[in-house]
C-alpha cells in the first residue's frame, strides 16, 4: 500500500490579517471619511493645547463679547469674549473622553452578559435580561438627574472620584449603565444561534468547559459585533453626554461640547442672532457621530467573516 | 488506489496494540476484556408524539485494532448507536437499557463527569462534515490543539507542537495550521478533523460519515489515511456510513442496521457475496456497480416504521417481499452461523439449519457482487 501522498497546497496566503482588514476599511469610501474624521478629532481631543493654546477663561479671553467670526478670531467669540475655536477644541477632549468610557462600561457589561445569557440559558439568561430590560427602559435623562444630587451629597460637591470630577463621572455611569443593554441584547442574539453551531457542540465532547469556550469559541465569532457596536455606542455616548450637559449636568470648569451648547443658551446666543456660538460645538457633534456611525458600518462588512471568506 | 489488501493482513497483534497505549488502562479495566462490548443496548428520544426507539436491542463487538462498518439507510440508528457509546447524544435522548464495556466498564452506568475521563481518550469522533464542525475564526492549528490543552492539561505550547506533528501525520503541512478552516479544501478539513480526533492517542475513533460530501479522489485518500493510521497506531475504527463501497474498502466486519436493529453483522466479504437478511440483499442491490449492465436500480418499496410505534414483530417486515406470517407477530432470534455472520430473521431459524453454503444460493441479485468484497 502507498503512502498517503500529502495534499500539496497553495502557500501563499495573508499573513498580516490584521493589517489586511484595515487596508479593506480604508478602501470603503464611508470607512475612510470615517476614520478620516475622528483621526482628525481625536489628535485635537490628544492635544488641544498644541494646537490652539491653553483654554481660555474670563481673564485670559482674547477677543470682545460676543465677536462675530473675524481674522483675530475666525469663529467668533463667546460671552466672555473667548475664542470659539480654543473652546471647541478644548470641548473635544471632555466630550470624546467621556464617549471613551462611556463604551468601554457598556462594551465590558454588554459583551460579558450577552455571552453568558445567550450561552448558559435558564434561568441566568432570564434573570440577565429581565434586569437589562429594566435598565433598558429607564430614560437615560431622568436617571441623570436623579443620580447627580445623589452623588453631590454623597461625594460633596465638585469633589473627583478616581481623578474624574463626580459630575463627570456620573454622566459616564449613567450612559454605560443604560447602553449596555441593547449592546448585550444584540450579541445574545448572535450567541443564541452560534451555540447551536457544530463546532461548539464539538469543543463540548473535546473536553472543554463552559469557560473556554465562551472565550475561545464565541467571543472571537462575536468580535465583529463587538467592534461594530462599540463604534456605535460611542456615536450615542457623545450625544447622549451633549444632551445631558446642555441641560446643565456637565462640569462648567471642563467645556464639552455640550457644556458650551448650554452655555450659549442660557447667554441667549440665538436670540441675538450669534450663530457662530452655537454653531461649531453642534457641528462638531454632528461629524463625529456621523464619523463614527460609517466606521461602525464599514466595519460590520469588513469584520464579517463570510464576507472574508468571499475575498 | 492501490491494490487490495486483505483485512486479515492488516490487523495488529492486541497485545502490541495495548502495549502501544500512552495512558495506562483505567483502574477498573479488565486486561482480558474486549476492546469494547456493547449489549442490547437501547436508546430512546422523548418527541411530542412518545417516545422513538432510535436503537432498540443492539449488541456488537470491537476487538483491538479492528475497523467495523456500520451501515444502513438514513434514520435507522446508526450515528446514535455510535454517539451512545460515549453519551453524546441530543438533550431529549436517553440510554434506557444495555450496556457499553470499554476493556470491561460499563460506560452507560457512568455519570456525566465519569464519563470524561473516557471521551477522547478512549473514544473519540471524526464528525460529519467537517466544515461546521472547526470553528470559522479560530486556526485549524489551535483547535487540533484544543483537545489536548483540555484534556490532558498540557501547556498552550506544548499542544500545540503536538498539533503541528499530528497534522503532518495526516498530512497537512506544518505551516498551514495556521490556516483558517475556510481557506483549506473539504479534504484537508477532513484531514484536520482526523487530526483532532487522534489528539488524546485514543482506542477507537468513530468516523461518523467521514467521506460523506468529499469528491471520489479526495474520498479515497480519506480512506487510506484512516487505513494507514490504524495499522500504524493500532486504532480501533468505527465507520458510519451509508456507502457500502466504503465499508468494502476499509472494514473488517460490518453490521448491517434497520430500524433501530441489527440484521446483520459479520465479516465484510461473507455479508457482500453471500447476504442472508432480505435486507441486507435489497440494500446491497439498490447500490449501484460500475460492472454490471447499467440498468434501474432496485429501491426497496415503503419507507422506514414510524419508531414511535415500530411494528410488533420483525421491523422489516412491512416492506419485504419474503415476510410470512410469522414475521409480523414475533421478533426474530439473532442467529450465529459458522462463518461469524450472524442474522435476525424468520428464514433462518436457527444457525444450524443454514449454513454459509445454503444461505449463498439464495437468488443474490446481480448488484450485491460488491467488488470490494474480495
Amino acid at each position: 500500500m502507498t503512502t498517503v501522498a500529502p495534499v500539496t497546497a497553495a502557500s501563499t496566503l495573508p499573513r498580516r490579517r490584521r493589517a489586511d482588514g484595515l487596508r479593506r476599511l480604508l478602501a470603503r469610501t464611508d470607512g475612510l471619511i470615517g476614520v478620516a474624521i475622528l483621526v482628525i478629532f481625536g489628535l485635537l481631543a490628544l492635544a488641544p493645547t498644541l494646537f490652539v493654546g491653553p483654554l481660555q477663561d474670563v481673564v485670559t479671553a482674547t477677543g470682545l463679547p460676543l465677536d462675530p467670526p473675524s481674522a483675530a478670531a475666525l469663529l467668533g467669540t463667546d460671552e466672555l469674549g473667548r475664542d470659539m475655536v480654543n473652546i471647541t477644541v478644548h470641548g473635544a477632549r471632555i466630550s470624546m473622553s467621556i464617549g471613551l468610557m462611556a463604551t468601554i462600561i457598556t462594551i465590558l457589561l454588554g459583551t460579558v452578559v450577552g455571552i453568558v445569557a445567550g450561552y448558559v440559558g435558564g434561568v441566568t439568561d432570564a434573570l440577565l435580561m429581565r434586569f437589562s430590560d429594566f435598565l433598558l427602559v429607564l430614560p437615560t435623562v431622568v436617571l441623570a438627574l436623579i443620580l447627580a444630587p445623589v452623588l453631590d451629597a454623597v461625594v460633596g460637591e465638585g469633589a473627583e472620584l478616581f481623578g474624574i470630577r463626580s459630575t463627570l463621572l456620573i454622566v459616564v455611569v449613567v450612559i454605560g449603565l443604560t447602553s449596555w443593554p441593547s449592546c448585550a441584547r444584540v450579541i445574545r442574539s448572535q450567541v443564541l444561534s452560534l451555540k447551536e453551531r457544530m463546532f461548539v457542540d464539538r469543543a463540548r465532547v473535546v473536553g472543554s468547559g463552559p469557560g473556554w469556550i465562551m472565550r475561545r469559541h464565541i467571543l472571537p465569532n462575536v468580535v465583529n459585533l463587538v467592534v461594530a457596536q462599540a463604534v456605535l455606542t460611542f456615536a450615542s455616548a457623545v450625544f447622549t453626554e451633549t444632551t445631558l450637559a446642555f441641560i446643565g449636568l456637565g462640569d462648567p470648569a471642563a467645556p464639552s461640547w455640550g457644556q458650551v451648547l448650554n452655555a450659549a443658551q442660557t447667554a441667549g446666543a440665538p436670540g441675538l442672532g450669534a450663530w457662530w456660538y452655537v454653531l461649531p460645538p453642534a457641528a462638531c457633534v454632528v461629524l463625529v457621530v456621523l464619523a463614527f456611525t460609517l466606521v461602525g458600518n464599514a466595519l460590520d462588512d469588513v469584520l464579517n467573516p463570510r464576507a472574508r471568506g468571499r475575498r | 488506489m492501490t491494490e487490495p489488501v486483505r483485512p486479515d493482513a492488516l490487523r495488529p497483534d492486541p497485545a502490541l496494540i495495548r502495549g502501544r497505549r500512552q495512558w495506562p488502562l483505567p483502574r477498573q479495566a479488565d486486561p482480558s476484556a474486549p476492546l469494547l462490548e456493547v449489549e442490547n443496548l437501547a436508546v430512546r428520544f422523548k418527541m411530542p408524539g412518545g417516545s422513538v426507539k432510535a436503537v432498540d436491542g443492539v449488541s456488537f463487538r470491537l476487538d483491538d485494532g479492528e475497523a467495523l462498518g456500520i451501515a444502513g439507510e438514513s434514520g435507522c440508528g446508526k450515528t446514535t448507536t455510535a454517539l451512545s457509546l460515549v453519551q453524546l447524544l441530543p438533550a431529549n435522548g436517553r440510554i434506557r437499557s444495555g450496556s457499553v464495556k470499554l476493556f470491561g466498564i460499563d460506560l452507560a452506568q457512568k455519570s456525566e463527569r465519569q464519563l470524561n475521563r473516557y471521551r477522547w481518550r478512549e473514544i473519540s469522533l471524526v464528525f460529519q462534515g467537517a466544515m461546521n464542525a472547526l470553528n470559522p475564526v479560530q486556526r485549524v492549528g489551535h483547535q487540533v490543539a484544543e483537545p489536548i490543552e483540555v484534556r490532558l492539561g498540557q501547556s498552550r505550547e506544548a499542544s500545540r507542537r503536538r498539533a503541528a506533528e499530528l497534522l503532518d501525520l495526516v498530512g497537512i503541512p506544518a505551516a498551514r495550521a495556521s490556516a483558517y478552516p475556510h481557506e483549506l479544501s473539504g479534504g484537508m478539513r477532513q484531514r484536520a478533523m482526523i487530526a483532532m480526533a487522534l489528539a488524546c492517542d485514543p482506542a477507537i475513533v468513530i468516523g461518523d460519515e467521514p467521506t460523506t460530501a468529499l469528491d471520489v479522489m479526495v474520498q479515497a485518500q480519506i480512506l487510506q489515511l484512516l487505513e494507514q493510521l490504524r495499522r500504524d497506531l493500532g486504532l480501533s475504527l468505527m465507520l458510519i456510513t451509508h456507502d457500502l463501497s466504503v465499508i468494502a474498502e476499509t472494514c473488517d466486519r460490518v453490521m448491517i442496521m434497520y430500524a433501530g436493529r441489527v440484521a446483520e453483522e459479520g465479516p465484510v466479504r461473507r455479508v457482500f457475496t453471500a447476504p442472508r437478511h432480505p435486507y441486507t440483499r435489497r440494500l446491497l442491490s439498490a447500490f449501484p456497480n460500475i460492472h454490471a449492465d447499467r440498468r434501474t436500480l432496485e429501491v426497496i418499496p415503503g419507507q422506514l416504521p414510524d419508531l414511535r410505534n415500530p411494528p410488533p414483530g420483525c421491523r422489516f417486515a412491512p416492506r419485504c417481499a419474503e415476510a410470512m406470517a410469522v414475521c409480523s407477530t414475533e421478533v426474530p432470534a439473532e442467529v450465529r452461523f459458522d462463518d461469524g455472520v450472524r442474522v435476525a430473521c424468520h428464514l433462518f431459524p436457527s444457525g444450524a439449519a443454514a449454513t454459509a453454503e445454503t444461505a449463498a444460493p439464495l437468488t443474490v441479485p446481480a448488484g450485491a457482487a460488491v467488488e470490494g468484497a474480495r
